[in-house]
């Protein structure tokens, strides 16, 4: 279809939709999405979603279609819209990214080295091997069965022979033992 | 939400619409509802004792006429700006009349200085032609305010700044109908000053007057398809 048919054709679309042609209004605005897109896809750069823009600006056309004039060619009608909402569009865009800055990994919350110890992480394996090797036998072993090996309290207390609430001091003092000597960097068991 | 639903959802939800008039027929229409406004204001005021005196000069005439023109054509660019897809010179119409306005006024300046030397330019304080010019201006204004929000908002600051002018020119011209100040230096700094002064401020707000209005889709439109 040459370029001044295809006009012509979607400027009797647009009259019949200003006139309450529903279904020619959803046939103009299906034709007009490719254009629309071609037009953004131009003007836009890179990071901005073409789909979102091409919706913004059906939904601007769709506010000022009454300003339409059936005499006048019809491209440059919405090729003024799409223009205008793609660089609206980037100049929101502008202003976010203006306000934001891209980093390769998460900001340490302070500069200082305490508060940025990985504190979730495995730590000195060895450390915490030595650690739990010079507790107390009794805290030793509700260490191992309950926090190593995972087991619950019915079956760590059937295992080791003692109570559940033996177990439950046990466990207790065992890992405030640990915690202390973990901290003070020695797994020796002088604490 | 995918485009094809927006596109369903904006066909069931788009009735008949009025058609937006020619920019031309809107200035008529413009220029219709100011009238009575300035009319009123300068028959408050009360018409300036020498007006036929007044008329009767040549330099007078082409001063009013070309404010007056520089008010229509400044309207009818600010409706042009409010149509997309209208050619972007259609922006520039009140130049050439105001170009006149300002030359005129400023032949005068030259006229006289040639006849009466530096100590004929003389400035003084006229603190009268700011508000006179708000006060006949105002009905002017709120009409095009009316008028452009009807358009779209495709070249917002332009269209609020020629808005303003065109406003500011009739105001001009129907406070020099009432004002006696025609000196040229005068009327050049206080009154088209002003109104140039107005013109800047007003162009500032322009993307807070005129905004995209879209409404939110109507979803249920869609569901109900």
């Amino acid at each position: 279809m040459a370029a001044e048919d295809s006009d012509a054709h979607l400027s009797a679309l647009m009259k019949s939709a200003q006139d309450g042609d529903n279904a020619a209004y959803a046939a103009l605005l299906r034709l007009l999405v490719p254009v629309i897109t071609r037009i953004v896809s131009r003007q836009c750069r890179s990071g901005l979603e073409v789909d979102d823009v091409v919706q913004d600006v059906l939904l601007s056309l769709h506010s000022v279609r009454h300003t339409y004039d059936p005499s006048r060619p019809f491209m440059p009608w919405l090729a003024s819209i799409a223009r205008h909402r793609a660089t609206d569009a980037q100049r929101r865009r502008g202003r976010v990214t203006r306000s934001e800055s891209a980093v390769p990994e998460l900001p340490e919350t302070f500069s200082g080295d305490d508060s940025n110890k990985n504190l979730d992480g495995p730590g000195d394996a060895e450390l915490l091997k030595r650690a739990i090797a010079d507790l107390p036998p009794g805290q030793r072993q509700a260490v191992e069965l309950l926090k190593l090996k995972e087991l619950s309290l019915k079956e760590a207390a059937s295992a080791s022979g003692m109570t559940v609430a033996a177990l439950k001091v046990a466990v207790h003092r065992g890992l405030k033992t640990l915690r202390e000597r973990l901290a003070s960097g020695s797994g020796d068991g002088n604490a | 939400m995918r485009t094809e639903d927006l596109i369903k959802n904006l066909a069931g939800e788009a009735p008949p619409v009025k058609r937006l008039p020619n920019p031309l027929p809107r200035t008529a229409i413009w220029l219709a509802l100011s009238l009575p406004w300035v009319g009123a204001v300068v028959f408050i005021m009360g018409l300036r004792p020498d007006l036929a005196a007044q008329a009767s000069h040549t330099r007078w005439l082409v001063e009013q006429s070309a404010a007056l023109a520089t008010a229509l054509m400044a309207a009818m660019a600010a409706f042009c700006a409010g149509v997309p897809g209208r050619p972007r010179w259609e922006h520039f119409l009140p130049l050439l009349p105001l170009a006149v306005w300002i030359g005129a006024l400023g032949q005068g300046c030259i006229a006289t200085w040639l006849s009466y030397g530096p100590g004929g330019l003389s400035l003084t304080p006229d603190w009268q032609c700011l508000p006179g010019i708000m006060m006949v201006g105002l009905g002017p204004a709120v009409a095009m305010t009316i008028m452009i929000l009807r358009g779209s908002p495709i070249a917002p600051t332009t269209t609020v700044a020629l808005g303003a002018l065109a406003a500011g020119g009739l105001a001009e011209v129907g406070l020099r109908l009432f004002h006696q100040v025609d000196a040229s230096l005068m009327v050049l700094v206080w009154q088209a000053g002003t109104v140039v002064g107005l013109t800047l401020v007003a162009s500032f707000f322009g993307r807070k007057i005129l905004r995209w209005r879209i409404a939110a889709p109507n979803t249920s439109v869609m569901k109900s398809k």
